[in-house]
């Protein structure tokens, strides 16, 4: 265990938009409990500054948690060329319906695709499986 | 010898053009259809098992079991549907009259505003043919058909020569995206075709281009560069059939329906316009028809058991009833409720009595006092659907499986109330 498990770790805000991947909705046609399908849906597409303000590298598992629900997913880079920090991006699924507010306003409607969340690095934690997440 | 073709029902473009090849009724190979296809079509590595109670029981004992839960609820929910057949939709309609069942389908939460739009005749839209064979000026707004539709581009909107758009995309039609993001779909659009607007910008982007189409200077918060929405303008302005291809990102950003009138409205002034509603299940366009035929509204409603009267609007939708825990047993067909609602939300239906019927195994049949597994639509069993843009397919069994249809389990759990 080095130095840094006793520092507390940034936390940083990010407002969420969620998307539709066609490799992650193939792997979920196959198995909804299988590998590939968590590793194509637990992850969080970052901006490289928020990367940085985390002080994680790419593929670290990061916290991401607001009051509706709490996952730890795999941080990546978003490969945008336009910068887009403080706006992260997470494929349609569990893990990002775990953040999703109730709030509808009587719409009947969620904000699936636009939501605040924070995230933080969960230093070595392991990725919230599909089972953990109720 | 005849090729035989077979229907994806891997999405709502219900793709007819599929051949596969089999081998003692498991599909072995799929040819034409996009990734997403291929993996619907070769079946799930986990299917769901017949159970009550956690234990594996036979199919009597788990319609009698669903049948005793639904009896015993004073409140019972109806969901899922865009994953079954038209003729199971109309067995659950006809079962949520009988018992006085909330209804409700996935639409409640996505295309159903531009679904019920068209149906009402207050929007105007054209067939996928019609987009093949002629249009000519093409947007993706808050749709990215690369991933959620695969074969859209290819099979219909940008690649094909259509039969008045013999040059393709490379001179005879232009595609554009209007997004938050650089998605895939942008990507082939390019750079001078992609219009990325914030977080939120849509209805104000549409009245800026209404503007521009009513030759004003188009004016956003945001500060769009003006020559950019001028020139847009004049690009929609010279189609001669045009097309808006709708997805959730435009419909989860638009408060009301307003200003996509407002804009369709000048379009058509100016040009010939169409919407395209990128509805994702195969057959939730099923479901809100076959609902507006039998009650006049396409989802959210609850059925009087006695008089056979519904009540409808925003209060009946699956995430408000759900959150007013107002239910009390729910029956999910052919849908995963537990992953694709709001955990918050997901959390309450967990709690109540449950029935799934579903191919494969998954989240909400985890929580399930019953499971009864179904044939896998347009693979497993045959049956009628209808495509995105309101077409109506026939869906062909390819193999045999000693699982009945989701049409068949519902009317035995009909007949056992």
């Amino acid at each position: 265990m080095g130095f840094g498990q006793f520092l507390a770790a940034p936390e940083i805000k990010l407002k969420i938009v969620t998307y539709r991947d066609v490799f992650q909705n193939a792997a979920q046609e196959s198995s909804r409990f299988g590998e590939e399908y968590e590793k194509l849906s637990a992850i969080i597409k970052l901006d490289p500054r928020d990367i940085s303000r985390l002080s994680i590298t790419e593929n670290d598992t990061v916290i991401v948690k607001n009051s509706y629900g709490r996952v730890v997913v795999t941080a990546q880079r978003s490969g945008y060329e336009d910068a887009h920090p403080g706006i992260a991006y997470m494929v349609n699924s569990p893990w990002s319906n775990a953040l999703v507010p109730d709030k509808t306003s009587g719409t009947g409607v969620p904000k699936f695709k636009d939501f605040e969340a924070t995230a933080q690095s969960s230093k070595g934690g392991k990725v919230t499986g599909i089972r953990e997440i109720f | 010898m005849s090729r035989k073709y077979y229907v994806c029902t891997g999405c709502a473009l219900l793709c007819d053009d599929i051949e596969v090849e089999t081998d003692n009724d498991v599909v072995t190979t799929v040819h034409a259809a996009c990734r997403k296809g291929v993996a619907r079509m070769k079946g799930c590595s986990n299917p769901m098992e017949c159970t009550v109670g956690g234990e594996k029981a036979d199919i009597d004992s788990a319609i009698s079991m669903a049948a005793t839960i639904l009896r015993d609820a004073k409140n019972p929910l109806i969901f899922g549907h865009g994953n079954s057949s038209s003729e199971a939709q109309k067995k659950s309609i006809g079962l949520a009259k009988k018992i006085g069942a909330y209804i409700d389908d996935t639409s409640s939460f996505c295309q159903g505003p531009i679904i019920e739009a068209i149906l009402q005749d207050k929007l105007k839209t054209c067939t996928l043919d019609d987009i093949r064979h002629k249009a000519d000026v093409i947007i993706f707004w808050g749709a990215d058909p690369s991933n959620s539709h695969p074969r859209h581009l290819s099979r219909y909107s940008y690649f094909p020569r259509g039969q008045e758009r013999q040059r393709g995309w490379e001179e005879d039609r232009t595609a554009i995206t209007i997004d938050i993001r650089r998605s895939e779909t942008a990507d082939i659009c390019g750079d001078t075709r992609f219009y990325q607007i914030p977080m939120g910008g849509d209805a104000e982007f549409m009245e800026a281009l209404v503007s521009a189409l009513s030759n004003k200077v188009p004016k956003t918060s945001f500060d769009f560069d003006k020559k950019r929405i001028l020139e847009l303008g004049n690009v929609l302005k010279k189609a001669k059939f045009g097309v808006i291809c709708v997805g959730l990102g435009l419909v989860y950003s638009l408060e009301q329906l307003e200003p996509l009138f407002t804009l369709m409205n000048k379009l058509n002034e100016v040009s010939s316009f169409h919407l395209m509603p990128m509805v994702g299940q195969y057959n939730m366009r099923g479901f809100n028809q076959n609902l507006f035929v039998e009650t006049g509204y396409i989802n959210r409603l609850k059925f009087n058991a006695e008089t056979g009267e519904t009540e409808h609007g925003n209060n009946y939708s699956v995430v408000e009833v759900l959150r007013d825990m107002s239910v009390d047993a729910a029956l999910i067909i052919g849908s995963d409720p537990l992953s694709s609602l709001p955990l918050s939300i997901a959390r309450y239906l967990a709690e109540i009595p449950l029935i799934t019927i579903d191919p494969c195994n998954n989240l909400t049949a985890t929580r399930s006092t019953v499971t009864i597994p179904c044939a896998l639509g347009g693979v497993e069993s045959g049956g009628t659907a209808v495509r995105m843009d309101g077409v109506e397919i026939e869906l062909k069994k390819i193999i045999e499986t000693n699982n009945p249809s989701d049409e068949e389990i519902l009317t035995r759990i009909t007949e056992a109330m």
